[in-house]
């Protein structure tokens, strides 16, 4: 059980891995789309963080999962599906046609769970996460969920090629 | 043109100043009033380092008043980078009034004004915007200025009956047109309403047609009509709300807690509805003990039917429900079952998640005492362990009995189970857990170097073990072996925090800060958390003479606060842009929040004066370093009503019992020694300041009556700044006296009790006062001045009477070993550092007595010159008695780095190879080895601060040879 709660700006931030700006970005622009969960005793539990982008002429008009974060003691207890859910409703209403999200290649706990919760890999992305300590960059996938509006289900059609971080929108 | 002009633009973009300068140059050359040539030639002037050219050079088109965009954007850049934000308001002030119809200049106007919080401005240049270009935006820019205005106004009254009231009626004038049209206007209508105390009329709106606005955040509606029924004590419409609520979502806790509470309220007021069809708008409402019994009751039947993953919400709100019962003292609790029963049934369901203790630990007050060690062994009939092997141990054989072994361990600490066995039974404690510990590892073989290991609680365990030990006997290899146990588990498990958090705090407490800059820099602290955990580190990165670290980590910290200044105002434009009404007062609050903070003040503080004993007089003079740091001995920075404790005290994983947890009071003890300790701090730092503004005062035969004045303020200053001083030192007297002992995993002590048990607050404070002294004398001369100079010279005794005893103090071996035991006397070099910091202090006011000595001696020299037959005058006792100071000073400065060198030497004779370890208590091969590394660690970090508190020593008495005549 939880209380989930629009996210106050302040010290919740703490356990996060991002600098102010970035959350004070989304905050600014998104705050509907940053929730947080928090335990009976008060602790954080996790929080997710998106916004809604893309152009509405070309059926492009989406929520995207900026951030999705759950503590390490609170895992396996179905939050993240939670906090999903959540921010799919809230693009539901702002007429979105789909959502998405990008995700490690090698985490495939992640991948795992995002096919569970109806995503599908729309593309990969190439060399999207920069890597430091010498070793190499990694890809991405790209996932994406058809919501209501996409009656056809055409914005998940798959893309077979691969694509380069600079040719994403 | 443009094309040139890009050319200079597009150096500065590219960080190549001088070639900016240089184009920009070529092209004024040409058109000699190009304004933006010369603000772009500004802006290189500014970043290679000549901030006054800039500055004059941007005046010269500023003044010109100019409405070109390149300008005008091309100055915002320069301003914003001079941090004189304040000046771009000025441009477009003038921008606005020569084009009065411009959208973009207005607009730019009101975005200066937010970036220096001008909220008053900011309402004026919304409405002229909204006047020149009506769209709502505008219009609410300037309603939103006005509930700021409200916010930061610093009196109430003020707030409530003009600044909220008018914001309200411009937004009510909108209303009445129609001409309400995003959501952002109605949540800025609710945050007025709502601060006008105007629950009713908010809860309206909110019903009404505009509430239908409020639709991008999930239950927008129901939660501020929740909030509102709060407000207004509406508890039928709240229990209704939360009942429906919850019937919606079992799993949302806070709407059982706003069910409970509107319960009880209606149960208190005998609330009857008063219809039988319809209870309240929200529906039906809950009034008796049975009707909420039954629906939690109902709940859990609903979760048990599932075949998906049952939720916790349920199960624990019927705890919460007991919880709430026996407070009231009602006795219908035993319809839910007995607490013990329940509690075995959540672990049944939930044992082996992580959070069960998180979860069980809030309700374990509802078990009687003596049920304790039945319930841990009920919860273990219900663990899943292989059969006893010859250690005596079953194991679990798989990650989710694990966590269920996991979780008893766990609740067994909380419940004090742990704390009472005898040093023997901790002992077969931490064997068992060991034993565990190493099992469980072989099913995080694969895991991740980012991801943790399943057993590492189990080794963490361990560790609190050992420390309760370590505290109980006093047996410094429960110490040792701690932390042994802690570097184990760090090599099996190298991302966990808690490892290394645990290991700073102990190689802190041992005085060993080497090994602590690693750990924290691979806790890869981020922003906030330099504020929060900051602490564990400059708590001991000076006091351990660890000067380098020491001003490394005061940095960390540093950065981070002064980079949140600039961030926070870009965000608060953004705000207003999107409309994000809401999140303006949070962003400025958090603000607020870091710039009260406790520890920043500290780090600033701290920082200088680490400067000033480390520089001040070696690589510069006392007063070069002052100037250099912007000192001002008038100036207090720091906000002392207002200050924000960020400190996380929790951070460190507890089990401990209740009883021995951190409780309110130790937070207010901590907060308040560590406030005294700043203020003794920053008034040391700024009498430092004064100090050395005193030695740069003219004497007084050749000073008019000005520089005399001058003379006499600054030794005001310093004069009042010493009797703070004294009264704060009483006030850390008392605080001391009370000798709080907080948590083990709670805040560290402050340096306080020992600063002033070891004399160095004192000896301080004395020879500051001499400085004061010796002013007296500047101005008398040596005439007549026999009384003042055997009070100066009793001064110079008394002081070094107080040196040589805070030097005693410091003698004995920081570390040695007896009888093969390894020990450690980490205060003494915390002594040590005081020392050298008292050092510091006493020979800068010697350099100030020479500088007034001085003069005066070869004023003598001149006068005897002139009467050479009168040889009967004597030197005068102020001094022979300088003379004899600095000899005695020199004297005991050879005798502390005698001590140090001494120190260093057995250190390094020292040879822990010799030791021979895991005696008595099994501990492996392996466990010894790191037990050893751990040893090593500390007696290198030991002679490191040695060394360097050697080196200081040895540049502290090389100036001292300069103050002979």
């Amino acid at each position: 059980m939880t209380t989930l709660r629009a996210f106050t700006f302040n010290f919740d931030i703490c356990y996060n891995n991002y600098g102010i700006p970035f959350y004070l970005q989304y905050l600014a622009h998104w705050p509907e789309y940053f929730i947080v969960a928090e335990a009976p005793g008060g602790e954080l539990m996790g929080y997710i963080m998106g916004k809604a982008e893309g152009s509405v002429a070309r059926e492009e008009w989406h929520g995207h999962v900026t951030a999705l974060s759950v503590a390490p003691e609170f895992r396996r207890l179905g939050l993240a599906a939670k906090l999903m859910e959540m921010l799919e409703e809230i693009s539901e209403r702002k007429g979105g046609f789909f959502v998405d999200l990008f995700v490690r290649v090698s985490n495939q706990v992640a991948v795992n769970m995002y096919k569970q919760l109806g995503y599908s890999v729309y593309r990969t992305v190439i060399e999207y996460y920069s890597a430091s300590n010498g070793e190499p960059d990694e890809d991405a996938y790209d996932m994406r969920k058809a919501l209501s509006r996409d009656t056809e289900r055409k914005s998940i059609i798959p893309i077979p090629h691969p694509v380069r971080p600079e040719d994403i929108e | 043109m443009t094309v040139h002009l890009g050319l200079s633009g597009y150096y500065l973009d590219n960080g190549n100043n001088k070639m900016a300068i240089q184009q920009a140059d070529k092209l004024l050359k040409k058109h000699k009033d190009l304004h933006c040539a010369k603000v772009l030639k500004a802006i290189g002037l500014q970043r290679t380092g000549k901030q006054d050219e800039a500055f004059s050079l941007a005046q010269e088109v500023a003044t010109l008043e100019p409405t070109d965009d390149n300008s005008l954007q091309a100055l915002t850049i320069l301003y914003r980078e001079m941090h004189r934000p304040e000046l771009v308001t000025k441009l477009y002030e003038a921008a606005v009034k020569k084009v009065p119809l411009s959208e973009e200049y207005h607009s730019h106007l009101f975005m200066a004004y937010a970036r220096v919080g001008e909220y008053k401005k900011m309402q004026q240049a919304g409405m002229a915007l909204y006047k020149t270009v009506p769209k709502n935006p505008y219009y609410f820019w300037s309603v939103m200025s006005l509930v700021m205005q409200a916010i930061s106004a610093q009196d109430e009254k003020l707030a409530q009956t003009m600044f909220l009231p008018l914001a309200e009626r411009m937004v009510e004038k909108m209303v009445k047109e129609e001409k309400i049209e995003a959501e952002a206007e109605v949540q800025l209508y609710f945050m007025i309403l709502e601060r006008l105390g105007k629950y009713v009329e908010a809860l309206d709106m909110v019903r009404g047609p505009l509430g239908e606005k409020l639709t991008s955040e999930l239950q927008s509606r129901e939660n501020k009509c929740m909030m509102m029924y709060q407000r207004l004590q509406l508890w039928p419409e709240c229990n209704a709300l939360s009942y429906k609520l919850l019937l919606k979502n079992p799993d949302e806790w806070q709407f059982y807690l706003s069910y409970f509470d509107s319960l009880f309220h209606l149960m208190d007021k005998s609330w009857s509805p008063p219809n039988e069809e319809e209870h309240c708008v929200e529906g039906p409402v809950h009034t008796t003990v049975a009707e909420a019994v039954k629906f939690v009751v109902d709940r859990m039947e609903e979760e048990d039917k599932k075949d998906s993953r049952p939720l916790r919400g349920p199960y624990m709100a019927c705890l919460e429900l007991i919880h709430r019962l026996r407070q009231r003292g009602c006795p219908d609790e035993e319809e839910l079952g007995d607490p013990l029963e329940l509690m075995l049934q959540f672990f049944g369901k939930f044992g082996d998640k992580p959070c069960c203790i998180t979860d069980l630990k809030i309700y374990l007050h509802l078990l009687p005492p003596e049920q304790h060690t039945q319930f841990e062994n009920r919860l273990g009939e219900l663990v899943p362990l292989g059969e006893v092997g010859e250690d005596g141990f079953g194991f679990p054989g798989d990650t989710k009995a694990l966590q269920r072994h996991l979780c008893v361990c766990q609740l067994s600490r909380v419940l004090g189970l742990q704390h009472t066995l005898d040093t023997e039974g901790k002992l077969c404690l931490i064997t068992e857990l060991k034993a565990h510990y190493h099992y469980g590892l072989q099913f995080g073989k694969s895991c991740l170097k980012t991801e943790l290991q399943f057993s590492d609680t189990y080794c963490l365990m361990v560790a609190h073990v050992y420390i309760d030990l370590w505290t109980e006997t006093g047996d410094e290899n429960m110490l040792w072996q701690c932390l042994g146990v802690l570097e184990e588990g760090l090599s099996y498990s190298p991302s966990n925090a808690q490892f290394k958090l645990l290991l700073l705090l102990l190689f802190c407490r041992l005085g060993a800060f080497q090994p602590v800059v690693d750990l924290y820099s691979s806790l890869d602290a981020k922003h906030v958390q330099h504020d929060t955990i900051g602490y564990l580190l400059t708590r001991y990165a000076g006091s351990l003479g660890q000067f380098a670290a020491a001003s490394q980590s005061y940095n960390f910290s540093l950065r981070f606060f002064h980079s949140n200044q600039k961030d926070t105002s870009e965000y608060i434009i953004q705000a207003y842009k999107y409309g994000a009404f809401e999140k303006i007062p949070e962003f400025i609050a958090f603000r607020t929040r870091l710039n009260q903070s406790l520890h920043f003040a500290q780090v600033r503080t701290e920082r200088m004066l680490l400067d000033l004993y480390t520089e001040a007089d070696i690589t510069s003079s006392l007063e070069e370093s002052v100037k250099a740091m912007g000192l001002c001995p008038e100036e207090d920075d720091i906000p002392w009503d207002n200050m924000r404790d960020n400190r996380d005290l929790t951070v460190l994983f507890s089990w401990d019992p209740k009883d021995r947890e951190l409780t309110e009071e130790h937070r207010r003890l901590s907060l308040e020694e560590e406030s005294v300790w700043l203020k003794v701090r920053s008034l040391t730092l700024r009498l430092l300041a004064s100090l050395a503004l005193l030695g740069h005062a003219p004497s007084k035969r050749n000073s008019d009556k000005t520089n005399e004045n001058g003379v006499s303020a600054k030794s005001s200053t310093l004069q009042t700044l010493l009797s703070q001083l004294d009264l704060t030192l009483q006030t850390a007297a008392q605080i001391t006296e009370k000798q709080t002992q907080y948590p083990f995993l709670g805040p560290p002590s402050s340096r306080l009790a020992s600063a002033l048990s070891s004399g160095s607050c004192h000896c301080q404070a004395s020879a500051l006062q001499l400085s004061l002294t010796l002013q007296e004398l500047e101005t008398t001369g040596l005439d007549d001045s026999s009384e003042l100079q055997t009070q100066i010279c009793n001064s110079f005794k008394s002081l070094i009477v107080q040196l040589q005893e805070l030097l005693s103090r410091c003698k004995g071996d920081v570390l040695e070993m007896k009888d093969s035991r390894l020990m450690t006397q980490p205060s003494l070099l915390e002594t040590l550092v005081f020392f050298v910091e008292t050092v510091c202090v006493v020979l800068w006011v010697a350099s100030y007595s020479a500088s007034v000595l001085r003069p005066l001696k070869s004023s003598l020299q001149k006068k005897k010159k002139k009467k050479t037959k009168d040889s009967s005058t004597a030197m005068p006792v102020v001094l022979s008695g300088f003379q004899e100071w600095t000899g005695s000073l020199q004297g005991i400065v050879t005798q502390a780095l005698d001590h140090v060198k001494g120190q260093e030497a057995s250190l390094t004779a020292l040879k822990l190879a010799a030791l021979t370890l895991g005696v008595g208590h099994a501990q492996t091969q392996e466990e010894c080895g790191f037990t050893r590394a751990a040893m090593d660690k500390v007696q290198t970090s030991y002679l490191g601060s040695l060394q360097e508190l050697g080196d200081l020593l040895r540049k502290r008495a090389d100036s001292l040879k300069s103050l002979k005549f």
